[in-house]
């Protein structure tokens, strides 16, 4: 046959040859396709009927190539066997290294020398990729099913408990054990609808995180951190939907939520603007469209309006823009309305900023802005300053996303229900 | 070229490398030669006659090129990995000092981004394999090529730097498919920009690379952008329209809003097929109704282009033309009703008061407007002298 006499070839050049004919060779051999296709098609062994066996094996050849591609992949897919939400082999490990979290022990036990480890509350721990370790061990690695199961444990337990304080270390927790789920996903090569589910969830958690943890000193939450997970999170679920065949009915909303979290940043733009038509005019996202495209035109008042129409957790998507928007809009009020005699009213003021008159006030005199005890402001284009390091709080000026929270739980937002 | 025997041909390759004919010998390793027409150079099995009359690396790197045709009729996705083959023997050899290495380089590396291409396509309607996959791998063996000539030490006459900007120009053509693998263009450029080469590539090559850094000067609001696109449409030849056109598509944009004197003649628009650019140049002298329209008329085209976002850009523009036509007063103090008035008759939906004292304030703060907004007295009072400064004086 053509393929062993070419492997033979091969084999006998890198003998002779050296290095880089093993890359070559690493090249053909990793190249499957090769193997399965040289072999059916027609024209490489009976040159005389070379149209007629092209034709016949050409189809053949397809059906083929596409099983040989589907095994390729189930069988590179190193199998999940792992039923429980931690391995037993790690659960045993840490509890005899005493490396339990407090959320993982037996209750009562948290006081013993070695607490003891409650198999029902032990979650696999993110560990770091090292040589000499082998992360594919089935029995360590849990298939699509569990890791959904782990992650509504840790949403609705966890997360969304109301008795586990301070809810930082219910974030870190989260936040942990939601890293060693995508883990598992990636080393399983999940994709399509099973991705999806977790992904999405795992989206709102951290989409509502960075804005409960709002202002909490940098050791307990990095906002940078928080950041950079949650877009390669959102990348990956945008990936999904493009590239699965759905339906996704959900995807209307992270689109939307995506695009409230990168307000104003062309790329993200650009892929909601190349979204199709009927996603584009859905309520939602021309919603944010709008949104963002007040906040690119520097049209803050209308921008603060339509914030008014989103709901919770697009709201606290979109929070840590707030800032930004607040401080344009004072910067060019006080270049717009800079002249000797400028009286502006307060409360008008704050009706703009979206906030309360006394906070409008507070946020004035950060930025370097008079008010007269009139409750008139005096915008002044030389008075405008940049506030020091630490001196804007950005809690202080949540109200516009506390107020929507109302009587939502944690859970019920990071499930979707806003 | 189309009936010469397998030897005749391995001859003739042979030949040329003795002889140090880059250009011959790429134009034989090249798909747009003739001779890929040949059925007499389709073999079975090619590596044992390749490997009789030519020499290594070149044997195998033959053989591999005549797979790539033998199976390019029926499946590009074949003929991209038989032509990374090609490629990676090319790199092999790269690095011995070998001259006239780059036309062959040049050749086969367009080869392979153009099977990339194709084969992306292949997949994508079979419904297969990750899309980007194949020009992601295309662009690593390109990548590594254009290290190998970054780093090369020959003289000038031999160096394999005369290669960097036709590389970088392929591996721009892949970038550009993906906004998110636009930073990639970062280190090709900074290299090109400090090798002492800089000016001395051949026109085309430069006209295609300045394309090209001028999109992407345009994607980061660097005001470079206009420079450097003008110079490509400038030089770009007379005949090649096309190119033109798609220079164009980018500079009109980014003129009209740096440089809103220079709005397009329609008749240039006209020969060069962008009537669709005709209305919003008609519209940003103050119509923002018209531009509204215009823009969502056009949508698809503008956002496939990528120049949707820049394009509304121009809105702030027309603001300031909208309000500088509309109230050429005798009064320098003009009430701000008469703004609303102005922007109802533009039919823009809910706005009111607050959001012309925000645009306002908007325009002061850029510049475009001399003056302050009066609250007390809901006016805006310019500058008795020039209250709308000429917009290319404003950045």
């Amino acid at each position: 046959m053509l393929f062993e006499q070419q492997s033979e070839y091969f084999f006998v050049c890198i003998l002779n040859k050296g290095n880089y004919f093993n890359h070559l060779l690493n090249l053909f051999l990793n190249s499957t396709q090769l193997q399965s296709s040289r072999a059916p098609s027609g024209g490489w062994r009976s040159p005389r009927n070379k149209q007629q066996c092209q034709n016949q094996s050409k189809t053949q050849k397809n059906e083929v190539e596409a099983e040989d591609q589907e095994k390729e992949i189930k069988e590179m897919a190193p199998r999940a066997s792992c039923q429980t939400m931690c391995p037993a082999q790690e659960l045993w490990n840490r509890e005899s290294q005493n490396r339990l979290h407090c959320f993982e022990v037996v209750p009562g036990t948290e006081s013993f020398r070695k607490p003891k480890g409650d198999p029902l509350r032990a979650v696999k721990e993110y560990s770091r990729p090292a040589a000499g370790k082998d992360v594919t061990k089935p029995s360590y690695l849990r298939p699509p099913d569990v890791l959904l199961k782990t992650v509504c444990y840790l949403i609705d337990e966890i997360a969304g408990s109301t008795s586990l304080h301070p809810w930082t270390e219910v974030y870190s927790f989260v936040f942990d054990r939601l890293r060693s789920v995508k883990q598992d996903m990636i080393i399983q090569r999940l994709s399509g609808k099973d991705c999806v589910a977790i992904l999405e969830l795992t989206v709102r958690f951290h989409i509502y995180a960075s804005y409960r943890l709002c202002g909490e000193p940098l050791r307990i939450f990095d906002p940078r951190i928080n950041d950079t997970h949650l877009q390669e999170y959102l990348n990956w679920l945008f990936d999904c939907y493009k590239t699965g065949t759905g339906p996704y009915p959900n995807q209307e909303e992270f689109q939307t939520l995506g695009l409230l979290y990168n307000l104003g940043s062309s790329p993200a733009t650009q892929d909601v603007l190349e979204l199709p038509e009927r996603l584009r005019q859905t309520p939602s996202l021309k919603l944010a469209l709008a949104i963002n495209q007040a906040f690119l035109e520097g049209n803050h008042v209308h921008l603060l309006r339509l914030v008014q129409k989103l709901d919770f957790l697009q709201t606290c998507a979109l929070h840590r823009h707030l800032v930004t928007c607040r401080r344009h809009l004072l910067l060019i009020y006080s270049h717009g309305y800079h002249s000797r005699n400028c009286r502006f009213p307060l409360d008008r003021l704050a009706q703009l900023l979206s906030l309360e008159p006394s906070l409008t006030a507070e946020l004035c005199q950060v930025y370097g802005i008079e008010v007269n005890q009139h409750n008139q402001v005096l915008f002044s284009k030389s008075a405008f300053t940049e506030p020091e390091q630490g001196e804007l709080d950005c809690k202080l000026y949540h109200s516009i996303v506390s107020e929507k929270q109302r009587g939502l739980t944690v859970k019920s937002i990071i499930h979707g229900c806003t | 070229m189309a009936h010469i025997t397998i030897n005749q041909y391995l001859q003739q390759i042979n030949q040329a490398i003795e002889n140090h004919e880059g250009s011959f010998c790429a134009e034989l390793l090249s798909f747009k030669h003739p001779h890929v027409a040949n059925p007499r150079l389709q073999l079975a099995s090619p590596e044992e006659k390749c490997q009789q009359i030519l020499e290594p690396p070149y044997d195998e790197m033959v053989a591999a090129h005549l797979c790539t045709y033998a199976v390019a009729n029926h499946d590009f996705v074949e003929a991209y990995k038989f032509q990374t083959l090609v490629v990676s023997f090319l790199r092999a050899f790269q690095s011995h000092k070998e001259e006239n290495a780059l036309p062959v380089m040049s050749a086969v590396t367009l080869d392979l981004r153009i099977f990339a291409n194709n084969a992306e396509q292949q997949l994508q309607k079979k419904g297969k394999g990750q899309p980007g996959e194949m020009l992601e791998k295309a662009a690593e063996q390109l990548m590594s090529c254009f290290r190998v000539c970054a780093s090369d030490r020959a003289g000038i006459d031999d160096s394999k730097k005369w290669g960097m900007m036709f590389l970088s120009n392929q591996l721009f053509k892949i970038y550009f498919k993906q906004i998110n693998k636009l930073h990639l263009c970062k280190p090709l450029i900074r290299a090109i920009d400090s090798s002492n080469l800089k000016n001395e590539y051949s026109p085309a090559q430069k006209v295609t690379y300045k394309y090209y850094v001028g999109r992407k000067a345009m994607f980061d609001s660097d005001f470079k952008t206009e420079e450097l696109l003008s110079f490509a449409f400038d030089r770009c030849h007379r005949s090649s329209q096309k190119n033109k056109r798609m220079i164009l598509i980018y500079l009109l944009p980014v003129k009209m809003l740096l440089f809103q004197g220079h709005m397009p003649t329609h008749q240039l628009l006209r020969k060069y097929d962008l009537i669709q650019f005709a209305d919003v140049t008609k519209a940003v002298e103050g119509n923002l109704l018209l531009l509204n329209e215009a823009l969502s008329k056009h949508e698809t085209f503008f956002i496939r282009c990528g120049i949707f976002l820049i394009l509304e850009k121009l809105k702030i523009i027309t603001y300031r033309n909208l309000f500088k036509k509309y109230l050429l007063l005798k009064t320098h103090q003009l009430p701000l009703d008469a703004f609303l008035v102005a922007l109802r008759m533009m039919q823009v939906e809910d706005v009111d008061i607050d959001e012309v004292q925000c645009l306002l304030a908007n325009l002061i703060y850029m510049g475009h407007i001399k003056g302050y907004i009066s609250h007390q007295h809901q006016k805006l009072v310019v500058s008795k002298q020039n209250p709308f400064p000429p917009l290319s004086s404003v950045s």
